[in-house]
C-alpha cells in the first residue's frame, strides 16, 4: 500500500472573498451617531424624564368602568368601521387586482393604470385620508370607512395581484384554450387558484383595520377613538384608562381570532 | 377535406429562437394524426399555433376554412379543444366545474361572474364525464384525482366544448404505461365514434405506430417525414430523431433498435 501523499499546494483554498460587513456596520454606526448629534437628542433628558413618566402613567392606575356599556357601544362602531372598510377594500381589490397582474392584464395600459392606482392608494396614509374625509363629510364613522377602505384596497390589490401572478401559467392556458375571455379566465382560473391565500390576506387586513380604526377616531372619524380623544383632552385619566383597556382587549381578541382562523385555513 | 391547414407557418420567439421554420400541412377531417419528434423539435409550438395560444411570425393557420386571427380567436378556440401534458386543470375547482369551463366560450361574462350555467351546459358536462368514465367523481376536487383521472377530466373539458378538433400536447408524458394506454385508447375512440379530428404530440414511437392514421415527423422546426405508420422505416426514424451536434450517435441507434 502506498502512503497517502499530502500536497499542501493542491489543497490550498482559493483566496477568501472580501467581506465588507464591518465596513457597512461602521458606516451605519457613524450615521446613527451623526443623527443623534444633529437632532441634539439627549439621553440625559431621557434618564431624568423616567421619573416624570412614571408619575404620569400612575394617573391611569384607577380605570373607571362606570360607563362601560357606552364604551362597548363605541367599540362596536369602531369594529363596524373596520369591517366596512375591509369590505370596501375587498370590492375595489377584486376588480383592480386582475388588471394589475402582469400575466393576466389584457392591455399593457390597463396594467400600468391599475398598478399605479394601487400604488397611489397604498401610499396615502389612512390617517391623512381620514383627515381629508372628515373635512369633506363631517365627523362620524363614514370618513373612517372610506379612509381605511381606500388605503387597504391598495394593499389587498397588490397582494391579490402578486398571488395571481404566481399561479401556474398552465392553469390559465387550460381555461384560455377553451375560448374563455378575460373575466372568465379571472373567475375560473384566477380566483379559485388563490382563494385560500386571498382569504388569509383579507383576515390580516381586517385585523389591521380594527387596530387602525381605534386610532382614526382621534381625528374625528367616530367610534371609540373619538371618545378617548375627548377624555384625554379633559384630563379624565380614569375614563381614558378604561377606554384604553377596552381597546386593548378587543384588539387582542381579534388578533387571536384571526391568527386562529388563518391557521385553520393553511 | 382538410379541417386544419397550415400555410408556410414560422414562429420565432422574442428571445430569437426559431421554433418553427416554415411548415405547410393539411390535416384531414376525422383523422388521427400523431406529430412525432424529439424534445425541442417544435411539436408543442406547432400545436399551440393551431389553438392560437401562439401566433405565427409568418404564414397562417386556417381552421374549417377560416383564418385564425385576433378577431375570431374566441370562436375558433371554442371548436378546437386542447389537452395538456400537465393536465392544466384548476385544482381547487370540482371536476364538473372544470368540465363546465369547456362551455365558457358560449356564455357571457356576466353569468360566469356568478358561476351560473344553463341546464343544457350541465347536460353536456354530464355527458362528457360519462364518456370518460368519471361520473362518480363529479364533485371531487380536481387535485384529489390520480394523474390518469386528471387527464380524463382534461379530455372531458375538451369534449364539453363540442369541438371539431382535439389537440393533445404530450397527453401521456406524465402518466404510467397503463394510464397512457387508456388515454390513447380514449382519444382514438373519440376520433372514431364522434368523428372529431385528433392531433397528438408524442415522443413514444410505439404508441404513434399503433394509434395513428398518419405520422408527421419533426426535427428542429421542420417536417422531415409525413406518411402512414407503415411507411415509418428505421431510416426515417433516424431522420426524425437525429441530433445535429452529434455524429455517429450510438445512443440514438440503441434507442431506435427497441422502438
Amino acid at each position: 500500500m502506498k502512503p497517502r501523499q499530502t500536497t499542501p499546494s493542491a489543497s490550498a483554498l482559493p483566496p477568501k472573498p472580501r467581506n465588507l460587513f464591518p465596513v457597512w456596520l461602521a458606516a451605519l454606526l457613524a450615521l446613527l451617531w451623526l443623527i443623534v448629534h444633529d437632532l441634539e437628542i439627549s439621553f440625559e433628558t431621557l434618564a431624568y424624564g423616567v421619573a416624570d413618566m412614571a408619575e404620569y402613567f400612575s394617573r391611569y392606575s384607577k380605570p373607571e368602568f362606570s360607563e362601560l356599556s357606552r364604551y362597548l357601544e363605541l367599540m362596536k362602531i369602531t369594529l363596524a368601521t373596520a369591517l366596512w372598510g375591509t369590505v370596501f377594500a375587498l370590492v375595489v381589490a377584486f376588480f383592480l387586482a386582475p388588471l394589475a397582474a402582469r400575466n393576466l392584464a389584457p392591455y399593457p395600459l390597463a396594467y400600468r393604470a391599475a398598478r399605479e392606482l394601487l400604488n397611489f392608494m397604498r401610499a396615502m396614509p389612512d390617517l391623512l385620508l381620514a383627515l381629508i374625509f372628515v373635512a369633506a363629510l363631517g365627523l362620524g364613522p363614514l370618513p373612517g370607512v372610506l379612509a381605511l377602505g381606500v388605503h387597504t384596497a391598495g394593499f389587498l390589490g397588490k397582494f391579490f395581484a402578486e398571488s395571481l401572478e404566481r399561479v401556474d401559467k398552465g392553469v390559465y392556458e387550460g381555461v384560455t384554450s377553451t375560448g374563455a375571455n378575460f373575466p372568465q379566465i379571472v373567475m375560473y382560473a384566477g380566483w379559485p387558484s388563490i382563494q385560500r391565500e386571498a382569504l388569509g390576506y383579507v383576515l390580516y387586513i381586517l385585523d389591521r383595520n380594527v387596530r387602525m380604526a381605534s386610532v382614526l377616531g382621534m381625528v374625528g372619524a367616530g367610534g371609540i377613538g373619538l371618545a378617548l380623544h375627548d377624555t384625554l383632552r379633559m384630563f379624565n385619566y380614569g375614563q381614558s384608562a378604561a377606554l384604553i383597556i377596552v381597546i386593548l382587549v378587543t384588539i387582542l381578541i381579534i388578533d387571536y381570532a384571526s391568527a386562529w382562523l388563518r391557521r385553520r385555513l393553511s | 377535406m382538410s379541417i386544419i391547414s397550415i400555410k408556410s407557418a414560422t414562429k420565432r420567439f422574442p428571445n430569437g429562437f426559431e421554433a418553427i421554420k416554415g411548415i405547410t400541412a393539411d390535416i384531414a377531417a376525422g383523422s388521427f394524426t400523431v406529430i412525432l419528434g424529439p424534445s425541442g423539435a417544435g411539436k408543442s409550438t406547432l400545436l399551440r399555433l393551431m389553438n392560437g395560444l401562439e401566433t405565427p411570425t409568418g404564414g397562417s393557420i386556417h381552421i374549417t376554412g377560416e383564418t385564425l386571427g385576433k378577431s375570431n380567436l374566441r370562436k375558433m378556440r371554442s371548436c378546437v379543444g386542447m389537452v395538456f401534458q400537465q393536465f392544466n386543470l384548476v385544482e381547487r375547482l370540482s371536476v364538473v366545474t372544470n368540465v363546465l369551463t369547456g362551455r365558457l366560450a358560449h356564455r357571457s361574462w356576466l353569468g360566469s361572474l356568478f358561476y351560473l350555467f344553463r341546464n343544457e351546459d350541465m347536460e353536456i358536462a354530464q355527458e362528457a364525464l360519462a364518456r370518460v368514465g368519471l361520473t362518480d367523481k363529479a364533485w371531487n376536487r380536481a387535485d384529489k384525482l390520480s394523474g390518469g383521472q386528471q387527464q380524463r377530466v382534461g379530455i372531458a373539458r375538451a369534449l364539453a366544448q363540442r369541438p371539431k378538433v382535439i389537440l393533445a400536447d404530450e397527453p401521456v408524458a406524465s402518466l404510467d404505461p397503463v394510464s397512457s394506454e387508456e388515454i390513447m385508447m380514449l382519444l382514438r375512440e373519440i376520433c372514431d365514434r364522434d368523428g372529431i379530428t385528433v392531433v397528438v404530440n408524442l415522443h413514444q414511437v410505439d404508441l404513434a405506430k399503433r394509434f395513428a392514421d398518419r405520422i408527421i415527423g419533426m426535427n428542429s422546426g421542420r417536417v422531415v417525414f409525413d406518411g402512414t405508420p407503415a411507411e415509418l422505416s428505421p431510416l426515417t426514424l433516424q431522420a426524425i430523431y437525429k441530433r445535429d451536434e452529434i455524429k455517429d450517435d450510438t445512443n440514438l441507434n440503441l434507442a431506435l433498435a427497441y422502438a
